[in-house]
């Protein structure tokens, strides 16, 4: 809040009063709403004895006539003037924030110098007998001197822009302030412990750095601060070779010995003066690069002719010897061999002339360093270095200011708005451009200029300015940052519609999306009074950096302009949707689903799918079902169907199956359109949503429908039928989870909507989380599935599972956490069943994000931002077993493991028909063997082996052919397996072992945590393969002939197992085994002369990867024959 | 010299415990940002608190602008001040810049740090090549426009948005302490601050570490902690912290003072 001018007026003395009061004349002259430093300056120049115009007077750089420069400052001081936004004339226009502050300051400096402060002792006492009123309230108030209050003001960045403009420098202003007229201040520097500011620089020349950088005199011609702790190392005794380490450690050397060479003051003096910087980077990197020693020779040469001619007396006195960047030295480009030499060679130098000779150099990071010295163990007694850690460099500090005085006099808000009360932050001028974002920007850009043509803008204003009341009226309520926005978007689009011809669509975008919500009716024509008069080339820069912030903002993290407006909408929204489903209860559901209905479609055409607030319809659908208790039936698709299920229970079963299609028509319809045009606003749109979710009451007990749990039940063990009692708890969970939903008490209570699906058996917990997703949202599509474990893992080249995996982190790109991969996906998808795999592996960003998600119900990615999860149901899964050990041991049992099925590949197939004596050795056995190669023993092969003879139930026999060929893909494809991982994890030692605890008590934590933990079976494979086994068996016989052993590679066999297990259909490996195989060994049998002493071997063709796949089941459509 | 710094940085030593602890705050702060987990650490520390060079509760005289042009210079600062004390060993825990800067100190003297405890620190706020930060350079240069143009507004736009959590009060204190530093002064270290780059100093960190982050932080990204992590020399943890914003030590000193608690034990 501006502070009143009678208020401010009292912290002032009488001299600064007058001026505060021509200031705020100033103000009022030209109908500002508020006084500011600047006015204060315009009123300081113009006092008839000013002493701010005496102090720039003397300050002035000589470069120029005075006259020249008051002139320019004048013109500076009003063109920024002339940019404030005038307004309805006020009596007197109050003291804005910036000013009051300056006072303060001003104030409190006065304050901290005792002397001045006796002064003014002695001037307020004058006050009061002058009063004789005894005015004791001001007596207490320290009033400020016009001096202090001049040096303040020039503190304020805004007026020492204006006077950079001017050329002047606003310090070297403070000095002649504070200086010549007022004896006794410098006195009081000599006292300071530290410089004051404005002591610094009145050695150069001003004229050089005229209309620079007037805030920070002192790094352009102080001493740099790294150069500085250069030459401290280098003034030591031992440890005198300065290795700068760090990002910016080489510029800050190259900024060194610049500097040192141009002979600067201060750098190399004192005890290190008379030292001459040689430098021999470029003939190192000649030497590392092409090896050409030649140069670096003749050049070590040289410096030892210089050191053996330096001397105590005079010249030059040593040589700082620079070698620029380690990294050269560590490559093995050109062999080490020269390196090395240099490396000695140096280290002999310096062994010889240890205080002539310094050494330079710079390395990007420790761990360059640390390669260097394991390569050469003694380079740090022998070079007598010593490590400086550089943080910044200078150049990189120079190349912070901008160089033109004129861009920086453009600076977008600042001219604008200039009043602290308009604009919340100038951060959220920067944040507005969030939903302009590359997503929409695509999709927006088409259809972009189809509304252009057509001027469905006027209709989509018309539609929009019905709203508007009731907006205004919620702006009214609660003042905030939406209508700060609305004006910061209007001033952009007041900027672009002046320059249209350039950057156009980019700017047609940002004010359909930002001008459009608020300001309906807005045109260019009022606003162009606005714009300040100022010509094209700084348009032209700030359009620069215009696009260079669209550019940019999509990485933008400053989420707290979007809520903000959201909020907004939803709140508009609130009323209309409410009233419309305020009918009776009777027709509530349908008049509400039509009425719905008929907006979405409606609102869609008119705006072309393209405005921001094209997502409210379905905002304020969830807002109304979170607060009005009716609605069970509308979180868009999730309530809807949920509702379905209602209505599946109570009623006949006959009348529901047209309803149902009806519904799911309608729920399709709506999905659709809302989730296509779903994009990153929508992330916020469940914010409020959420909120008012908390305040639901809690869950009522664990009752469900009983025909809602048979139905989801059927389905499910239509998909998974060896998962009985998973699917059983699975369908009670989520009758349950229904049963609450239209329970009308509206949304879910916190973490209700997590399930855990525990133990082995990857593919059925996929398939019963898919089989989820169509039965609660319609369609197997609204799956996310992401495998937590697989950053750590390796690509399974060519696995059957490859198409299976929905995501895998393909690219996980820079900066990207797997928190956000998911967040990403969650956005995609925002009414999904989404399953996590293998949350025991998941990294700790993601645990922690999955806590704060399911406590809260937002998934918050690395950046912050949150995705509202209340319309997803969420599975989490892990291997693990509530009796873990059990498990192991149960697999010790089994001849195909689950991590041997996960290995499996997608190879062709291939029919070999040899004779029984090939096989060397081998009895002639007429049943059906299952080979294997020996595997490296790495793996568990060894048990597993033994394991498997011992299982010998069938007719299954397993041998051992040594296949070398075979060794390498194989053991490839068995690294992926689970024991092999494991075994690397011991490995890592106790760091990640504790990470592993560390990360299985969170999983305890976390496990407690959600709905409901369901245990899966594993999956009977060992079965499978004896069924599968059979089942060939009985095909060979049936077209090969009786008689004929049959061999099945093991890997083979691991293949079709799997596809079994991935299978959706039943009976499918049956038919494949019928068709493809049956078809494969006809023809082996008409190609092949087989007789009784033939073995036919089913084996993969390694690196073979199935071009055709039968029909049904993940394998190949047909064999190859040998 | 030394008891002028002591004075000029308004050092104070606090607690009766054996042990060294030193509280030192971040950008936009001073040492009342400590104020509610003190009295938490008073009866098992002896606790040293100061100001920042930049804090507002400096007198602005001090703030050298030849001198403070890189971090280095408040390194001397925390290493004079502790020299000042006779103090032979101590934690350590920085928020924010004060981050940074212990972690430079410890690599210049690491003997003296027998742990850092590292609050919402970042090496490195811009974004690089494979490094996310948080920043790209071209909105820090609209911030530093914006700080110019009014730092008023941008004070009360980014005190909210630094806080995070919703806590009125927690704003309100950071926005106290954010106006009371002189604007040509905060610009002129957040310019420090952001053309910083510890990324390769890193690994010369001996002492251990502990990474304090919270779940959501508008300046530290939480791919920023697990850099740290892996990229620290020392022995380092991370722990994150069930709340948000950049000041968790305003906004939730309880569970921060847990964490600091557990993390001195070790």
């Amino acid at each position: 809040m501006p502070t009143s001018v009678t208020a401010a007026r009292q912290f002032l003395t009488e001299e600064a009063t007058r001026a505060l009061d021509e200031a705020v004349a100033v103000a009022r002259r030209r109908s500002h709403a508020q006084t500011t430093s600047l006015h204060a300056v315009s009123a300081l120049l113009s006092l008839p004895s000013s002493s701010l115009r005496d102090a720039c007077l003397r300050a002035r750089s000589s470069a120029y006539p005075s006259r020249l420069q008051f002139r320019a400052l004048e013109l500076c001081v009003g063109v920024s003037l002339d940019r404030l936004p005038s307004t309805k004339s006020v009596e007197d226009p109050p003291i804005s924030n910036s000013l009051m502050a300056a006072i303060k300051r001003s104030q409190a400096s006065q304050r901290r110098h005792p002397e001045s402060y006796h002064l003014q002792q002695l001037h307020s006492s004058n006050n009061n007998n002058a009063n004789a009123t005894g005015c004791s309230q001001t007596q207490s108030i320290l009033k400020v001197e016009l001096r202090y209050f001049i040096l303040s003001i020039l503190d304020d960045p805004i007026v020492s822009r204006v006077f950079g403009e001017a050329g002047f420098r606003s310090c070297d202003i403070k000095l002649a302030l504070v200086r010549p007229p007022v004896t006794q201040v410098s006195s009081r520097f000599s006292r300071a412990h530290c410089p004051p500011i404005f002591l610094c620089n009145l050695t150069d020349t001003v004229s050089g750095r005229v209309g620079y950088n007037l805030l920070f005199p002192g790094h352009e011609d102080g001493i740099d601060e790294n150069c500085k702790r250069i030459s401290e190392v280098m003034a030591k005794k031992s440890g005198k070779s300065p290795l700068l380490v760090g990002v910016c450690a080489l510029d800050a050397l190259r900024a060194f010995t610049e500097s040192s060479t141009k002979g600067k003051s201060g750098i190399l003096d004192g005890d290190l003066a008379g030292l001459m910087v040689m430098s021999i980077e470029k003939e190192v990197n000649e030497l590392v690069n092409e090896g050409n020693e030649e140069k670096l020779g003749l050049k070590l040469k040289e410096v030892e002719a210089t050191l053996e001619k330096c001397n105590e007396s005079g010249g030059v006195r040593g040589v700082v010897l620079h070698f620029g960047d380690l990294k050269g030295l560590i490559l093995d480009v050109v062999s080490g061999d020269f390196v090395s030499h240099l490396v000695l060679k140096l280290a002999g130098l310096m062994e010889v002339y240890r205080r002539r000779l310094w050494l330079m150099g710079a390395a990007d990071s420790v761990e360059i360093y640390r390669r260097f010295c394991d390569k050469f163990p003694d380079i740090e007694k022998d070079w007598d270095l010593q490590l400086l850690p550089i943080t910044s460099s200078k150049s990189s500090f120079d190349g912070a200011y901008p160089k033109s005085s004129l861009m920086r006099s453009f600076v977008p808000f600042g001219g604008l708005f200039p009043t602290p009360s308009d604009l919340k932050g100038p951060l959220s001028g920067r944040n507005q451009s969030i939903p302009r974002c590359n997503l929409c920007n695509e999709k927006y850009e088409q259809e972009v200029d189809a509304i252009m043509k057509t001027g469905s803008t006027v209709s989509v204003a018309d539609q929009y300015s019905e709203n508007l009341p009731s907006w205004l009226h919620m702006a009214a309520v609660d003042t905030s940052k939406g209508e700060d926005v609305a004006k910061t978007n209007a001033g952009e689009s007041m900027l672009s519609a002046k320059v249209l011809g350039l950057q156009k669509k980019w700017n047609d975008i940002c004010q359909r999306l930002h001008r459009t919500p608020t300001f309906p009716k807005l045109d260019i024509n009022p606003s162009m009074s606005q714009v300040p008069i100022v010509e094209g080339p700084q348009f032209s820069t700030d359009l620069k950096q215009r696009s260079h912030g669209d550019l940019s903002v999509n990485e933008s993290l400053f989420p707290n302009q979007s809520p903000s407006r959201q909020i907004h909408m939803q709140k508009k929204f609130l009323p209309r949707s409410t009233a419309s489903i305020s009918c009776t209860s009777e027709g509530r559901n349908m008049n509400f689903h039509s009425g719905l209905h008929m907006d979405v479609p409606s609102l869609t055409q008119q705006t072309n799918k393209d405005m921001p607030w094209f997502h409210h319809p379905r905002q304020s659908l969830s807002s109304c079902s979170g607060r009005t208790h009716t609605s069970s039936s509308f979180i868009p698709p999730v309530t809807t169907d949920l509702k379905l299920g209602a209505i599946y229970a109570s009623t006949s079963q006959e009348s529901d199956t047209t309803k149902l299609l009806n519904h799911k028509e309608h729920l399709q319809h709506l999905s659709s359109s809302v989730s296509a045009e779903f994009d990153a606003n929508s992330e916020t749109t469940s914010y409020q949503f959420a909120q008012s979710s908390s305040c639901s009451g809690p869950t009522s007990g664990e009752q469900f429908d009983l025909g809602d749990y048979k139905s989801i039940r059927k389905v499910l063990a239509e998909k998974v039928g060896w998962q009985d009692d998973a699917v059983n708890s699975v369908s009670q969970a989520v009758s349950q989870l229904r049963h609450r939903y239209q329970s009308s008490r509206g949304i879910n209570c916190k973490g209700d909507n997590w399930l855990t699906f525990l133990g082995p058996d990857r593919v059925g917990k996929k398939r019963i989380a898919s089989a989820l997703a169509e039965v609660l949202f319609g369609s197997q599509e609204c799956l996310v599935s992401l495998d937590l474990s697989s950053q750590d893992k390796v690509d399974h080249p060519n696995s059957i599972f490859e198409c299976e995996e929905l995501n895998s982190y393909e690219v996980i790109s820079r900066g990207k956490t797997v928190s956000d991969l998911i967040a990403e996906e969650l956005r995609k998808k925002p009414h999904s069943v989404v399953l996590l795999e293998n949350v025991d592996k998941a990294d700790y960003g993601v645990q922690h994000s999955l806590d704060l998600a399911i406590r809260t119900g937002k998934f918050p990615d690395s950046r912050g931002r949150e995705i509202g999860i209340n319309n997803m149901v969420l599975i989490t899964t892990a291997s693990i077993t509530k009796g873990n050990k059990n498990v192991i041991c149960e697999k010790k049992g089994m001849k195909f493991p689950e991590e041997r099925i996960l290995g499996a590949k997608n190879w062709q197939m291939q029919i070999l028909v040899v004779s029984a004596s090939d096989d060397a050795g081998k009895s002639n056995y007429t049943g059906v063997r299952v080979t294997t190669v020996k595997e490296a023993s790495a793996y568990t092969s060894a048990n597993k082996r033994k394991l498997i003879n011992a299982v010998e139930s069938s007719e299954l026999e397993k041998t051992d052919t040594q296949e070398g060929q075979h060794k390498v893909p194989r053991s490839s494809c068995l690294d992926l397996n689970f024991p092999v991982e494991e075994a690397d994890e011991d490995d890592t030692g106790s760091g990640e072992s504790k990470s592993e605890l560390l990360s299985e008590s969170w999983l305890e934590e976390w496990l407690s945590q959600v709905y409901k933990k369901i245990y899966f079976k594993p999956f009977d494979f060992d079965g499978v393969a004896n069924k599968i086994v059979k089942e060939i068996r009985l095909q060979c016989e049936r077209t090969v002939g009786t008689g004929v052993a049959l061999e099945i590679d093991e890997q083979v066999m691991v293949q079709m197992v799997a596809a079994a297990w991935l299978s959706d259909k039943k009976g499918a490996l049956e038919d494949w085994v019928a068709e493809v195989l049956g078809r494969g060994f006809a023809e082996a049998g008409q190609k092949y002369n087989v007789t009784p002493q033939s073995v036919v071997k089913l084996v993969a063709c390694e690196g073979g990867v199935v071009k055709e796949q039968a029909p049904g089941i993940r394998l190949p459509g047909k064999i190859n024959l040998n | 010299m030394g008891y002028n710094l002591l004075e000029a940085l308004n050092v104070r030593v606090v607690g009766s415990g054996d042990r060294h602890l030193v509280l030192a705050h971040g950008f936009g702060t001073d040492q009342s940002v400590w104020q509610r987990i003190l009295p938490l650490f008073t009866p098992s520390f002896r606790i040293i608190l100061y100001d920042l060079v930049c804090a507002g509760s400096v007198n602005p005289d001090h703030f050298d602008f030849t001198r403070y042009t890189t971090l280095d210079p408040y390194v001397d600062d925390l290493l004079n001040i502790l020299q000042a004390l006779g103090v032979e060993r101590c934690a350590y825990v920085g928020h924010s810049v004060s981050a940074m800067i212990g972690i430079l100190a410890s690599i210049r003297r690491p003997q003296l740090f027998s742990k850092l405890i590292l609050i919402g620190a970042s090496p490195r706020f811009l974004n690089d090549e494979d490094y996310h930060g948080g920043f790209e350079e071209g909105e820090i240069e609209k911030v530093f426009s914006a700080m110019e143009a009014n730092y008023e507004a941008w004070v009360n736009g980014f005190a909210p948005l630094a806080v995070g959590a919703d806590v009125p009060a927690a704003v309100r204190e950071f926005s106290r302490t954010l106006f009371n530093m002189r604007p040509d002064i905060s610009l002129f270290v957040s310019r420090t601050v952001f053309n910083s780059d510890l990324r390769g100093v890193l690994g010369l960190v001996r002492v251990p570490c502990c990474v304090i982050q919270t779940a959501r932080d508008v300046s530290v990204p939480a791919s920023v902690a697990e850099y740290l992590r892996t990229h620290l020399g020392g022995r380092t943890t991370v722990e994150i912290l069930r709340t948000e914003g950049h000041l968790p030590h305003l906004t939730a000193p309880a569970l921060l003072a847990q964490v600091l608690r557990r993390a001195l034990a070790r």
